[in-house]
């Protein structure tokens, strides 16, 4: 435990959240192309998420260790899902 | 003697708690990753997904998407409460954390109760089945989550000597955080 | 500060125990001591595979002499002998070889070898071992529920594991998933504890490339397990709402996909390989070189290759999959990739095979069983180069000729790299000698009936013999291969009667085994700095680490050994 650790600021990241969470709504009802919609949706929700990991898990503060333990298994679900694309997606 | 891990941590700066929990939140990557990435390839490969979706409620799962947000929050100054040696603050945050928690497990099972009455079984169909299945694990892991913090509510009405643990329970309630930020547009909003 | 999870936080007493009186109870069965824990994983892994064992000859039996009574065990119909080939199957992977090469030895090595006094947190070993015995009760327990044992086949194929009517067995799979997840759950944190024990509680002067290889074989392992099992889990998750819910994941006629389970599972399967195989490695290069008073050779390319091992195995899964109607365009790349994973392999067995160059070998039982290990290997791993490419596998897939390949992997590592690490590690565990001469009887006959029960079993593939058949005599074309087949049962029994020897072996030398000293194998690691077995602690003080783990035959000093914790005075730079 570090107590002397810079924080952030934990209610504006509240707020941030608060306001992308409205956004990702709001884009559902947006008159674009389904793929336009999805795209954005989902690339407010990755904002969130690591609005969430960097802040409220301090992944900010932490050293290469961590950041790999965090990474690679988000890689190889990448990873899984993409080389699975031909048996499920591609099929039909 | 005693203490036989506190002589030794010094060498590296990272406390063995927090190396554990992201160890074991990378394995927990791996199994919402797995399902997640499951039900992407199968919405992905059939038709008819989207009007399934529809009959979810968006405005309900939005609420449950700020409760678990502010719990978050919640969470996080409860850690801040701690290194303050506010143990006041820990227990106010503690409990509020609780009891976000349990108010997103209330309106989850309303949802669940509003589609059995309505019909919509697990085995209704493909996306009802990864409907339950993700949000039920889900479900599961804020539960289990809840009971982590109470633990925690329960020592904190002592002297602060295990502070550094409502940091690691943090970072899990973060992280199912994280999932349901993605479970909420995976399932609702597309 | 030592702490596990928030959720054991109940015994917060239990630190005021450390070295006072310690209760019977908190001695030897609620034990936080890595030591005892090691040795409760190694005697549990030993009680399953008797289990194990039984079920394989029942099948062995059932093979060489179709539909007789089996002695000790009674009829075998063809649903029976599915029970029999998915429980051992089971049983042997889950609850034998990961016990024995992770859980025992992993839980002794770890905090020995990198000169620490137990594990980072010693309540969640603690509990991890209980998981485990959680586990294997509930697998236990699922032979005796109505129904039957689960008969899907170990690796629980859907549908035919998605829905009760397929295989008859209803609160058997169940049960068998049941105990999948809690063994999960148990390695889970037994993998948490070996990383982060290795990770922040190393000695002074430990760096990472001054570790005992089998550390990293270990470390690997874990790595594997933790980031492999997540998919599975989510698939069990799945295959039991399957099985209660009446979901369609797998079934097909649902709008499920069958293939979906078999990615899922061979996503871990694979990686699940190399969890068993690695720390097996890691114990045969262990004692390669105290017995052949070498240093290891190319110690940075073995960690390289192990790492090279670990990258790929994520990327492999497929291989056993070629003939299950998956995209055919995923062949050629699995193909390429399991090639490609045979070179960091080949450099793992080739040094080790360098480090026995020009050394002065000493073959001591467990020198035996590391050699035994590197040739046996080398079989399964050629093999597996045919089983790797696809033009060749569609050949041999789902025969007689992957079970020969995969018990040349898998029980030559538990076999033989296992058996080397018990008759090294014995004297240290329990303060004990082995006896030498039961110990080579054991080898001998291990080696001698392991190659008739495995070798043979090629042969009948190649004849065509189907992996999982109950009775080959219903087909004309294999009732040629019959004297084979009862060739294979009679060593595999023999085989068997062999691991009577080292039962034996140890139970005598329990009680009566010669007393062990310090470092009885004059070996240069941590553990052999400390008396045997070692003191609750480990070390009087902690070691200070100076030097790699393989110094043999030094010139520097007039034994031919230098252990990685002596302070050499004239070596000052």
């Amino acid at each position: 435990m570090s107590a002397e650790r810079a924080h952030p600021n934990y209610v504006a990241i509240w707020i941030w959240l608060v306001v992308l969470m409205i956004a990702g709504v709001a884009a559902s009802y947006l008159p674009l192309g389904k793929g336009a919609v999805v795209a954005l949706i989902f690339f407010i929700a990755f904002t969130k998420a690591v609005l969430v990991a960097m802040n409220y898990m301090h992944l900010r503060f932490e050293n290469a260790l961590i950041y790999a333990i965090a990474i690679v298994p988000i890689v190889l679900v990448l990873a899984m899902t993409l080389i699975l694309f031909p048996d499920f997606v591609f099929h039909r | 003697m005693k203490t036989p891990a506190a002589t030794q941590a010094m060498i590296t700066r990272l406390p063995p708690g927090k190396i554990g929990v992201w160890w074991f939140l990378a394995s927990e990557v791996m199994v919402f990753g797995g399902l997640i990435g499951t039900y992407i390839l199968t919405r992905l490969g059939s038709a008819g997904w989207s009007a399934e979706a529809a009959h979810l409620s968006a405005p309900m799962a939005a609420i449950n998407t700020f409760i678990l947000l502010t719990s978050s929050m919640t969470m996080v100054m409860a850690f801040a409460a701690v290194e303050k040696n506010n143990d006041r603050g820990l227990r106010t945050f503690l409990l509020l954390t609780i009891f976000l928690g349990l108010a997103f497990l209330g309106i989850k099972a309303y949802e669940y109760s509003s589609h059995l009455r309505a019909g919509f079984m697990p085995s209704t169909g493909s996306f009802w089945s990864f409907y339950y299945t993700m949000t039920g694990l889900h479900a599961l892991h804020v539960l289990a989550g809840i009971i982590v913090n109470l633990i925690l509510f329960v020592m904190a009405r002592g002297p602060l000597v295990n502070g550094h643990r409502v940091e690691l329970a943090g970072l899990y309630w973060h992280f199912v955080d994280v999932v349901w930020i993605f479970l909420f547009p995976l399932l609702y909003l597309t | 500060m030592t702490e596990s999870a928030p959720g054991a936080a109940a015994s917060a007493h239990a630190t005021g125990l450390d070295h006072d009186e310690i209760s019977f109870w908190r001695t030897y069965v609620f034990s936080t001591d890595h030591k005892m824990i090691a040795r409760q994983y190694l005697f549990l892994g030993l009680f399953m595979a008797l289990v194990g064992g039984f079920l394989a000859y029942a099948m062995r039996w059932q093979l060489a002499y179709p539909d007789t009574a089996v002695p000790g065990f009674g009829f075998v119909g063809p649903e029976t002998y599915n029970v029999l080939v998915t429980m051992h199957g089971t049983t042997m992977v889950f609850f034998v070889a990961m016990p024995i090469l992770l859980g025992a030895f992993g839980n002794f090595l770890i905090p020995l070898m990198i000169g620490a006094r137990d594990m980072a947190f010693p309540r969640l070993n603690m509990l991890s071992f209980w998981t485990l015995a959680v586990a294997s009760l509930i697998l236990l327990s699922s032979f005796l529920v109505p129904g039957g044992a689960a008969s899907a086949g170990w690796t629980g194929y859907a549908p035919l594991s998605a829905r009760s009517i397929y295989t008859g067995v209803t609160w058997g799979l169940n049960l068998w998933i049941l105990a999948h997840a809690v063994e999960f759950a148990s390695f889970l944190m037994g993998g948490v504890n070996f990383l982060t024990t290795a990770i922040t509680m190393r000695a002074t002067g430990m760096s990472f490339f001054r570790l005992p290889l089998v550390i990293w074989q270990q470390l690997t392992a874990a790595i594997l397990f933790l980031l492999s099992v997540g998919p599975l889990i989510a698939a069990a998750v799945m295959l039991l709402m399957d099985r209660i819910a009446g979901t369609s994941f797998f079934v097909a006629s649902g709008g499920g996909d069958p293939l979906l389970w078999q990615h899922l599972f061979w996503f871990f399967g694979h990686p699940e390989v190399y969890v068993v195989l690695l720390p097996a490695v890691g114990l045969a290069a262990e004692v390669l070189p105290v017995f052949s008073r070498k240093p290891l050779f190319g110690y940075r390319w073995i960690i390289y290759s192990t790492i090279v091992v670990g990258i790929l195995s994520f990327i492999v899964w497929a291989h056993h999959m070629f003939l299950s109607g998956m995209d055919p365009r995923l062949a050629m790349p699995f193909s390429i990739t399991t090639i490609l994973i045979s070179v960091p392999f080949a450099i793992l067995v080739f040094a080790m095979i360098a480090t026995l160059w020009g050394g002065s070998i000493r073959f001591s039982v467990p020198m035996l069983f590391a050699l035994g290990f590197v040739a046996m290997f080398i079989v399964g791993g050629l093999t597996g180069i045919f089983n790797g490419s696809a033009p060749a596998n569609i050949q041999v897939h789902a025969t007689y000729f992957i079970v020969g390949h995969f018990h040349y992997t898998l029980l030559s590592g538990l076999f033989f790299g296992g058996f080397a690490g018990i008759y090294f590690w014995f004297p240290k565990m329990f303060g004990r000698m082995m006896n030498e001469t039961l110990g080579q009887v054991h080898f001998w006959t291990t080696m001698i009936c392991f190659n008739a029960t495995f070798f043979p079993m090629h042969l009948v593939g190649l004849g065509g013999m189907m992996r999982r058949i109950a009775n080959p005599l219903q087909y004309e074309f294999l009732q040629s291969l019959q004297p084979i087949n009862v060739f294979i049962t009679i060593s595999a029994i023999g085989l068997a009667l062999s691991q009577l020897v080292f039962l034996v072996n140890v139970g005598w030398s329990l009680v009566a085994g010669r007393t062990a000293e310090q470092n009885p194998w004059q070996a240069t690691t941590l553990e052999w700095a400390t008396p045997s077995p070692p003191p609750h602690g480990n070390f009087d003080a902690l070691p200070v680490v100076y030097r790699g783990p393989y110094e043999y035959s030094c010139p520097e000093v007039s034994e031919d050994w230098l252990p990685q914790d002596r302070v050499l005075v004239a070596r000052s730079g």
